[in-house]
């Protein structure tokens, strides 16, 4: 197995620095970039610090996130010597971000506010998080698998496991990835309104009150071995295995146990093969906020001891929080201290403070205020976010003896669905509306085709009211979706198997209408009016999070977010993941909402007026080990037999080079063994857009025999929640639950503005 | 409760209704806020504590426990207090 992964190449821009080697200089000296905030006005609030990037002005034209994360890629990219162009079918990016583009979400609902003409379509095209890895792809010609990672304060970490798996699984050679956030009123606002903010600088696991908000990005080159050394390249150090869970407790706080950051510390310390002692340096999540500091120590004693042997810092108390950057940005702080054998400190500790730290935590070692030179052969990463999801990563040496866990080779299956869409509720209504021919829901004013969910249909999963009204139509839609997919798949959730079940979500363009709810209820009152009940809402993993705690399950939890083909993605990601970690189920879910706000950015970006007719609803398709489907008699609808991933380098709002979707299920067909003349059934992701339906056509040639079909003539696009429908469709097709099925292979492709392609393939059972 | 306690017990229960997305049916002068009446939770608090702030000008923070039972409780804590003030928006 190609199974080792090293760093080439490392870019970084933050509150302390404009380059990787100037920001871990200055950590080593305990330099506090947190100061008062300059680009959102806080007059009016508690709080008025933070670690922004002064130096660091967005070009003209552009949004501040994506170009954060252009300069710490091009660093990474320059660094590396990596030569995007010699084979740019191999090469990746994978981007973490939390608010992704917030300056733009600000600037177009002030726009909007004023006089909703004046508002620009060009201004939308820099909002969703989809953009970012978009834009990074565009600036270096990558063309290989391109995805953003949505999981905001753990998304950074996730992007470099994300981008190892790639690696690991053949998909690429070159992985740009890392995440960015930059500094927003939103975030601001929002931290401010729960008030998790702290009004002085940051000193976790010691007195802090809150989180110093930061902004920036980090980029590293994560590369396979063999590709790095035929090369010639430098490495700085290997990417060992990685952990991923879920607290399914509360949507902006951890489990006070600490035992879901517990099991992804210890999963990533198991999937590397290694034992808890050979740690030598934990970068630890260490936001500042009492409720995190205290899990996440309770954790670190349980796992690691308090003999002082392993060294942990937090530098987020000289950098700030950077969100979705954040487990980037310190993840070049990990590489830095292999490279140098020195761990950055923990700042802002007083010889008081240490005395009483020795109170709570013994000998365990925070490293304060100053660097210290010691053995950095292997180093956690670890972080933790909204929505109750944690990640920990392990890097290591050069040929440090690891043992990395193997893929289990076992088969993946679909078992079940939950469906939640224009044309039905659940995935019997589903299919039955689509034997009878019936009409789907349609919104009466706008046309546009709209899922339903009420109160008979949170009952019926069982979901209360003090749940449920907390949540918007994305999470509804999720949440009932998630919970009646469990229960067509036969699936009980208990102690016994919670840890071992669990999500990915793709979403187009996340929870766009609490966004706008929140960002324009600022700037009507001020930042320090932000509301405490809409912000959590704001996050784009919110949906899969409320999922969680509504149905139990705390295994892994990643959302993805690039475009419509984010529904296609979850499907690959969630087989890649049965394969290679210790899931025994996962819910692939495709979401993404319709509303009044939808349908205006939509009517914006000119898609509308270009004959795109836009839907909701959300997806989820249950995939299962055949172990785990056989030891309890589960019903097969189909098995995922391969996927491919391809990129048009294009700008955001385009789609592109039609040949990239032909290379796409060329990839997918490849890797499932299976011929284009044995492909029975097409679902395509034509959308009424006359360039994606040129690409289709041309792709689709070889498939003369057999039977086309597209979810969105019955339910509109539905990004997301259309991919992983046309899974579902597809799958029912192949098994006989949707008539007019043909063969015994499917092919279900999907394609997002910003010129991602990708195909799925399944197979009968 | 007298007329002004009644008026700001009402403009409570809209607020909670529109900004917590309850039931507008659900919100009675006596159901516990929090528990096993409609459940709301720490985040939710906060959206009051601003929310009271915003419509009254009163600040509860520090206010006992008790003050959040219901809102009945709550109107008469702010009718009550010295920075009350009607239709401050």
């Amino acid at each position: 197995m190609n199974d080792r992964v090293v760093i080439t190449g490392l870019g970084l821009v933050c509150a302390i620095g404009n380059n990787a080697d100037e920001c871990f200089d200055n950590a080593l000296e305990g330099k506090v970039g947190i100061k008062e905030v300059k680009s959102v006005e806080h007059s009016a609030c508690y709080a008025h610090i933070g670690g922004e990037n002064n130096a660091f002005v967005t070009p003209e034209g552009e949004d501040r996130a994506s170009a954060l994360c252009i300069k710490a890629a091009e660093e990474a990219v320059s660094d590396s010597g990596l030569n995007v162009s010699a084979d740019p079918d191999r090469v990746s990016v994978v981007v973490g971000s939390c608010v992704g583009g917030a300056v733009s979400i600000e600037k177009f609902y002030r726009d909007y506010v004023a006089d909703p003409a004046k508002a620009k379509g060009e201004d939308v095209l820099k909002m969703p998080i989809s953009a970012i890895a978009n834009n990074v792809a565009l600036k270096f010609g990558a063309q290989g698998a391109v995805d953003n990672v949505a999981n905001a304060c753990a998304a950074g970490t996730m992007s470099i496991s994300i981008a190892a798996d790639l690696i690991r699984s053949g998909k690429a050679d070159a992985v740009i990835a890392g995440g960015s956030d930059p500094m927003s009123s939103l975030a601001f606002s929002g931290f401010h309104a729960l008030h998790a903010l702290d009004s002085e600088p940051c000193r976790p696991f010691n007195k802090s009150k809150g989180i110093a908000l930061g902004e920036g990005a980090g980029i590293l080159i994560v590369e396979s071995y063999e590709h790095a050394k035929a090369r010639g390249a430098k490495i700085y150090c290997e990417v060992l295995g990685s952990g991923v869970s879920s607290d399914a407790h509360h949507i902006t706080a951890p489990a006070p146990d600490g035992e879901g950051m517990q099991a992804a510390m210890e999963r990533s310390i198991a999937n590397s093969g290694i034992k808890a002692s050979d740690v030598d340096y934990i970068n630890a999540h260490g936001t500042g906020t009492p409720l995190n500091d205290s899990s996440e120590l309770g954790a670190m004693l349980r796992v690691f001891g308090d003999e002082g042997k392993v060294s942990c810092s937090t530098t987020k108390s000289m950098i700030g929080h950077c969100l979705g950057a954040a487990g980037s940005v310190e993840a070049v702080m990990c590489v830095k201290a292999i490279e140098r054998g020195i761990v950055p400190p923990t700042a802002g500790y007083t010889d008081e403070d240490i005395a009483a730290m020795r109170e709570k935590a013994g000998n365990f070692d925070f490293v304060p205020n100053k660097g210290k030179s010691r053995k950095v052969e292997y180093v956690q990463s670890n972080n933790y976010a909204f929505g109750g999801n944690n990640a920990s990563i392990i890097y290591a040496k050069e040929d440090a003896p690891r043992a990395l866990s193997e893929p289990n080779g076992e088969r993946v299956f679909v078992t079940g669905f939950g469906i939640v869409s224009p044309l039905g509720g659940t995935a019997e209504q589903y299919a039955a509306n689509v034997n009878a021919g019936s009409e789907a829901n349609r919104c009466e004013n706008c046309g546009d085709y709209v899922a339903t969910v009420g109160k008979e249909d949170f009952d019926s999963v069982g979901i209360k009211l003090n749940f449920y009204r907390k949540l918007d139509k994305l999470s509804q839609m999720t949440c009932v979706s998630g919970k009646r997919a469990l229960v067509n798949a036969g699936i009980e959730v208990s102690d016994d198997n919670s840890r071992v079940i669990g999500i990915v979500a793709g979403t187009s363009d996340g929870p766009q209408t609490d966004i706008a709810n929140f960002q324009k209820g600022i700037i009507a009152a001020g930042t320090q009016a932000g509301s405490a009940f809409l912000f959590p809402n704001t996050v784009y993993n919110a949906a899969p999070g409320y999922l969680s705690i509504a149905a139990g399950v705390k295994g892994y939890n990643v959302t993805l977010s690039n475009g419509a083909a984010s529904g296609n993605a979850a499907v690959a990601f969630a087989a890649r993941v049965l394969r290679t970690t210790q899931n025994d189920v996962m819910l692939a879910i495709g979401a993404d909402e319709d509303s009044e706000t939808v349908h205006m950015l939509y009517e914006k970006t000119g898609a509308l007026g270009a004959g795109l007719r836009l839907g909701d609803g959300a997806v989820t398709v249950v995939l299962e080990r055949g172990s785990s489907a056989d030891k309890r008699g589960a019903k097969k609808y189909a098995e995922v037999l391969g996927s491919g991933f391809a990129h048009c380098p294009v700008p955001f709002g385009k789609y592109g080079c039609a040949d990239k979707l032909k290379e796409a299920i060329d990839l997918a067909l490849k890797e499932a063994g299976v011929k284009a003349e044995d492909i029975g059934i097409v679902m395509s992701c034509e959308n009424g857009i006359s360039e994606l339906s040129e690409a289709v056509k041309s792709a689709l040639a070889p498939f003369g025999g057999a039977v086309v079909a597209n979810v969105r003539d019955n339910c509109g696009e539905c990004r997301a929640a259309a991919t992983a429908l046309s899974v579902a469709h597809a799958a029912m097709m192949l098994d006989g639950e949707i008539k007019g099925g043909k063969g015994d292979y499917a092919l279900v492709l999907g394609a997002s503005v910003g010129g991602s392609y990708n195909a799925v393939v399944l197979g009968k059972v | 409760m007298n007329a002004k306690q009644q008026a700001v017990a009402d403009k409570i229960a809209d607020y909670l209704s529109e900004n917590l997305r309850l039931p507008r049916e659900n919100i009675t002068y006596d159901i516990p806020l929090f528990g096993d009446g409609i459940g709301l939770d720490s985040v939710d608090s906060l959206e009051i504590i601003a929310g009271m702030d915003l419509l009254f000008g009163v600040s509860l923070i520090g206010a006992h426990d008790a003050v959040f039972k219901d809102i009945r409780t709550l109107s008469e804590y702010i009718v009550n207090n010295p920075d009350f003030r009607e239709n401050k928006i």
